[in-house]
């Protein structure tokens, strides 16, 4: 088998790995190759429009567990292939240098043991950090079980380890991934947490859920990342669309991949991390699950409207990031604006706010922008289910999904 | 002598520029337009040049007048594509003497907000070249890239990868402007085309493999069952696809 040939099976056995941010460290190179950058790199865009920053593969797509979502277990009759270190060193230094790549991502399937199989990818990128002097970026995937030294040599050669949570409930891993067990992943995120400075993973931790392949509603899938976020600091948790790969009974039978469901759970995540929002106020056991119609910003906006409409010009700044439309950075822009000059819904235009879902729920200066008796809940989720199905429809140049907004 | 409704010529530099916005400042003079001296001024205009020497000390004086990140954002100004980019770097300057680094909040100014719009582009536009440049390797181990960017940020990328590619050759050509950017281990030079040109641009014997291999490995990452070409377009435009070797098969 040619190199050519392994890189082809095990890039197909990684793809579904949702991260790919190369951002959260700054390194500067004194002799070797390369440098990270603090906002992270995206050097292509794939057919379905993810970002391409790492060279995302597996050492190995062999494994020895059974996990009834993933190609690469044992019971699947594919092509199994393995990378030998020098293999890895060579694809990924050539790709780096003709800035293809931001730096490699090295996942692998189980060989033998978690220790023997963490023990090879160490070997490769201690060889790639050692031998050739790589100064770019490696996120790796720590395998769950693997010994403590393990994951501390590991740590110290890569900007980002992570360690895949999987499934959000410990009943949906018995059933679907019954070699894995959840305590062995936040073992090593405890780990990390821990011991985590600017020589032992600088870019933090991130994980990564299945959604849709176990029946766990939106409510229990926010409230495991609200405690992941909160007990190990975790940079990222992904959320990826159950993509049916394999047949089996207890797999639900899906012809599309979840993605809305995929959208509105990326957006929730925003909200806690960036909004000063807590999982109760968007979901609770009345409804647990996501209104696909509508963003969870606005739906929350729609469900509190005695709070609105907010004046833009004496908004706190807290007030400000729970309007719909609002982000951070607008948040920040009108603060720091308002104090030079009153701001009108044509400044907030040209300070580059999007008035879309905003202007429902703002003040400029005392005034609604249309006549302030359609403040009425009905006239508005109507209005922005309908701009979003035309923004769906047409085919805008400005689309910008709110999760690449970071 | 010198009027407001002239059209003030300058030889292309930003120093020289800057030196003759100096002059203007200096003189109370507000032009009706500042041009390179390649201008053809139509019938109903009128040009003018002064003599301006390339005095570099402009450079800190701005500094001290203002900040350095309002020189900066000069420099942007100056490398972007706008038809009027030198009247809007005056306009900026004198806002930016006004209020400093609060211009940065003044919006509300029309010059202003254009103004931090055209940089916004060009920074865009550079971040966006640190990822797409894409090196093949010569025989002479050199990396050669082509691209073809709206704005000229060849200066700014040169620098950026001045940083990453230390020990490596390169040399990136900017194919719309013909101009090159050269480094040689040590700092980058900036070139005419027509002055640098390269003899045997044979590509190193391992360099199709390589290329095979990421186009194999960017067909292969994409997940078929999530497609979405108009998500792909929007964050990397098809205006730039033909120096995108992995995007060829797709033109």
């Amino acid at each position: 088998m040619d190199i050519k040939e392994k890189l082809i099976i095990l890039a197909d056995s990684a793809k579904y790995d949702a991260s790919c941010s190369s951002s959260g460290s700054n390194r500067k190179t004194k002799n070797g190759l390369g440098t990270t950058s603090i906002a992270g790199i995206c050097h292509s865009f794939a057919s379905d429009g993810r970002c391409i920053s790492l060279l995302k593969i597996l050492m190995t797509n062999c494994c020895c567990y059974d996990c009834k979502y993933c190609l690469n277990r044992k019971s699947n009759n594919i092509k199994r292939a393995i990378f030998t270190k020098e293999e890895i060193c060579e694809i990924t230094l050539n790709f780096y240098r003709r800035n293809y790549i931001e730096g490699l991502f090295l996942s692998s399937g189980i060989i033998k043991n978690p220790d023997y199989t963490m023990n090879l990818m160490i070997e490769a990128i201690s060889f790639l950090r050692k031998k050739y002097h790589f100064g770019g970026y490696i996120h790796a995937k720590a395998i769950p079980g693997a010994s403590e030294y393990l994951i501390k040599k590991l740590g110290q050669l890569v900007d980002r380890m992570s360690a895949n949570i999987e499934l959000p409930t410990e009943n949906g891993l018995k059933l679907l991934a019954p070699n894995k067990e959840s305590t062995k992943v936040t073992k090593i995120m405890k780990y990390v947490d821990n011991n985590r400075n600017a020589r032992f993973v600088p870019a933090g931790q991130s994980t990564q859920m299945i959604i849709g392949a176990t029946n766990e509603s939106d409510l229990e899938i926010m409230s495991k990342s609200a405690s992941l976020y909160n007990s190990y600091k975790l940079k990222r948790v992904f959320y990826s669309a159950y993509i049916p790969v394999n047949n089996d009974k207890l797999l639900p039978s899906l012809k599309l991949p979840p993605l809305k469901r995929e959208n509105r759970l990326y957006q929730a995540d925003f909200l806690l991390r960036f909004y000063k929002f807590k999982v109760p106020d968007i979901l609770d056991e009345k409804n647990p699950n996501f209104n696909l119609l509508i963003d969870p910003k606005a739906d929350w906006a729609l469900r509190h409207l005695e709070e609105f409409p907010k004046e833009i010009n004496s908004a706190s700044y807290d007030e400000l990031l729970k309007i719909p439309g609002v982000g951070v950075k607008s948040a920040k822009r009108i603060i720091s604006a308002r104090k030079y000059f009153k701001l009108t819904f044509n400044d907030l235009s040209k300070l580059g706010i999007v008035l879309k879902r905003a202007k429902y729920f703002i003040l400029c200066g005392g005034k609604y922008f249309i006549d302030g008796n359609n403040f009425k809940r009905n006239f508005i989720e109507k209005n922005l289910i309908l701009e979003d199905k035309i923004y769906e429809t047409t085919s805008n140049e400005q689309l910008k999904l709110s999760l690449f907004d970071e | 002598m010198s009027k407001s409704n002239y059209i003030y010529l300058y030889d292309g530099s930003f120093i020289n520029l800057l030196n003759l916005i100096k002059i203007l400042l200096k003189k109370k003079i507000i032009p009706q337009n500042i041009k390179d001296d390649t201008y053809l001024p139509n019938l109903l205009e009128q040009s003018f040049k002064f003599k301006i020497e390339d005095d570099e000390k402009v450079i800190q004086e701005i500094i001290n007048g203002t900040s350095k990140n309002i020189l900066t954002t000069i420099y942007y100004l100056f490398l972007s594509n706008e038809e009027n980019k030198e009247l809007l770097i005056y306009y900026f300057l004198v806002h930016s003497l006004k209020f400093k680094n609060k211009v940065y909040y003044m919006r509300n100014l029309k010059s202003v907000d254009k103004a931090l719009k055209v940089v916004m582009y060009v920074s865009h536009e550079n971040h966006k070249f640190k990822g797409f440049v894409r090196f093949k390797e010569l025989a002479n181990n050199i990396l050669y890239a082509e691209i073809s960017p709206v704005n000229n940020i060849l200066p700014i990328l040169s620098n950026y990868f001045k940083k990453r590619l230390k020990n490596e050759f390169f040399i990136i050509k900017d194919v719309k402007r013909n101009i090159v950017s050269v480094y040689d281990k040590k700092d980058f030079y900036i070139l005419d085309g027509e002055e640098f040109k390269l003899i045997g641009n044979k590509e190193s014997s391992s360099e199709k493999l390589i290329q095979d291999m990421w186009i194999a490995f960017y067909k292969t990452i994409g997940i078929k069952e999530r497609k979405n070409d108009r998500c792909r377009r929007n964050f990397m435009p098809k205006k730039y696809w033909k120096n995108i070797i992995e995007m060829r098969d797709e033109l």
